[in-house]
């Protein structure tokens, strides 16, 4: 049979981000694939060049929707690292509570992703549904859902209360709950164990050479996370397990995400009830002495590594990011030859993909010069109504 | 500095085994090695490195000193950091590949291409990362000296659509 060489994207439906892969196929089954990017680049590296620390915070925080805390944190404790910052120990614990929330935040989305790319929306569904208890949790702490903001430099913007704590703590109950039943799905359900099963293979051996970080290469039997392997922020102080699995399929993947939820969970809790007292932050001043760092993190889809130069001025040097999905690349071109054509999304979308959502309005009353947040319930009242002047009435159904 | 037992190790290993090629090494911190290397060694250095444990090339960082360009290699056992430092003279910018040892790292020596216009001996032929297919080949935004404002005023954004 002849080859024939196909796109898939940079518009395609594993991802909601533009990527190219080219794909070789012979029948149904692909026998090379090349990955292409590039349609995102943003400059950022150089554009932070151009700003102060503390604006940087801000740029940085936005290289990724769902990674937002990982890359501020990661950016953060290099410019402490650099200016001789000691950090409040309650700011760090803060910071180790938002990154398990972000985990959970982001394992949820991905378990959603996964299973609507298996065709089982009803897990996509569910998660998603779920997903809001944790996004209730960051917007209820830091007033945001996605992008947090609460670190700054020298500490954390806000400290939590006993109100909060009582809050983000009943809705992790609820999620543990929701959790043991996903296990058990992916654990026992046979749809989905013949699903995932077989499905982008990645060997150990690969993994490593071609540098697999995160859940990926988790799930290829290789132990390796950043905060066993080089704890940061109060990492060595908790107790959660390294979660592998040695199947090295897609499967294995989502029993690595599962698992890790629980893990986190459990970590948020142990935060919480033991939180330091003390400052929330420290005063850093503006200009950072001339130096290099360079500090890695452990981000939801893998290792985060930013390097940080610094040359005496409040503007750095040169700041370089590279985010996890970048570092897992190599290996989806991987998984991808030998196996088909259908398993094409399920096998990109297992190293995770990213999205940011928001679900308000603003509404700005040009004639009286007021604005008006619409939150969830207004907005449903608003649309029911709508609907009855148009002769539909919801509210009965 | 028995505090760094290990760190001082790796690093007095890589001084005995390339003695010459290797300068400034340094012990940062716990977990940090820092030094610079003679770029044409690298390839030979960072397989050394893999074969000692050291099997994850993190990423690569490629600079504007002025005079030289180069590239930090952030290399781990994922609990240390050995960073290599490679110069190379801003008239004629060339590191060779290390692609032979980390297949992984064809995106970031791409980077360093079309960013820095470090020419990386021993790529394979393929499209360009990260830059636009359409972005002028001899232009390198991470260098010092470029501009984002020059550039725009000699290409304004999207000409297509300006009526």
């Amino acid at each position: 049979m002849s080859k024939i060489t196909i796109p898939l994207g940079p518009q395609h439906p594993a991802l909601k981000e533009p990527e190219n892969f080219m794909l070789v196929l012979e029948g149904e089954q692909i026998t090379g694939a090349t990955v292409n990017l590039g349609y995102n680049h943003r400059g950022m590296e150089k554009a932070a060049e151009n700003r102060t620390y503390i604006q940087n915070l801000y740029l940085i925080e936005r290289v990724c929707g769902i990674c937002s805390h990982s890359h501020t944190t990661t950016y953060i404790t290099n410019v402490e690292e650099l200016a001789k910052c000691e950090t409040p120990k309650r700011a760090l614990a803060i910071r180790t509570l938002f990154a398990e929330l972000e985990r959970v935040h982001s394992h949820l989305l991905w378990l959603g992703v996964a299973g609507y790319e298996m065709g089982f929306e009803t897990l996509f569904m569910y998660t998603w549904r779920d997903r809001e208890q944790v996004l209730d949790c960051l917007e209820m702490l830091s007033g945001n859902r996605v992008h947090y903001s609460i670190n700054t430099i020298g500490g954390v913007r806000r400290d939590i209360s006993a109100e909060q704590k009582a809050g983000v703590i009943k809705r992790i109950d609820y999620l543990i709950e929701r959790t043991n039943y996903y296990i058990k799905l992916a654990l026992e359900e046979p749809t989905v164990a013949a699903r995932t099963a077989n499905v982008g293979k990645l060997p150990p051996e690969v993994a490593i050479e071609r540098g697999a970080v995160g859940p990926t290469a988790r799930a290829s039997g290789i132990a390796r996370d950043v905060r066993k392997d080089e704890p940061y922020l109060i990492y060595n102080e908790l107790d959660f397990k390294l979660i592998t699995h040695n199947t090295n399929d897609v499967f294995g993947r989502l029993v690595v995400r599962a698992l890790e939820l629980v893990e986190s969970y459990k970590m948020i809790k142990e935060v919480l009830n033991n939180l330091p007292e003390g400052p929330i932050a420290v005063k850093v001043p503006m200009r950072i002495a001339p130096g290099e760092c360079v500090n890695h993190y452990e981000a939801p889809r893998g290792e985060d590594i930013h390097y940080l130069k610094a040359n005496g001025t409040d503007k750095p040097e040169r700041l370089k990011v590279r985010a996890p999905t970048l570092a897992n690349l190599q290996s989806v071109a991987y998984m991808m030859e030998g196996g088909w054509l259908a398993d094409v999304p399920l096998v990109i979308a297992a190293i995770d993909p990213c999205m940011s959502c928001t679900d308000r309005a603003v509404v700005w009353d040009p004639k009286k010069g007021r604005k008006q947040v619409y939150g969830w319930e207004e907005l449903r009242k608003l649309s029911i109504e709508q609907y009855k002047r148009r002769g539909v009435d919801f509210t009965r159904l | 500095m028995s505090e760094f037992a290990r760190e001082e190790k790796v690093k007095a290993d890589i001084e005995a085994k390339f003695a010459g090629a290797v300068t400034n090494a340094s012990v940062q911190r716990k977990n940090r090695v820092w030094l610079e290397l003679e770029p044409s060694r690298l390839p030979e250095l960072l397989a050394w490195l893999k074969a000692a444990g050291f099997d994850h090339l993190a990423t690569v960082t490629g600079f504007d000193e002025g005079e030289n360009l180069g590239a930090h290699y952030h290399m781990t056992d994922t609990k240390m950091l050995v960073n290599v430092k490679v110069k190379t003279p801003r008239t004629n910018p060339v590191l060779p590949s290390v692609l032979k040892v980390f297949p992984g790292a064809l995106s970031y020596e791409l980077e360093l291409q079309d960013m820095l216009g470090i020419k990386v001996e021993g790529l394979p032929p393929g499209r360009r990362y990260p830059l636009d297919d359409d972005f002028p080949t001899d232009q390198y935004p991470l260098r010092k000296d470029w501009k984002v404002e020059e550039y725009l005023a000699k290409n304004p954004l999207f000409p297509t659509e300006a009526k």
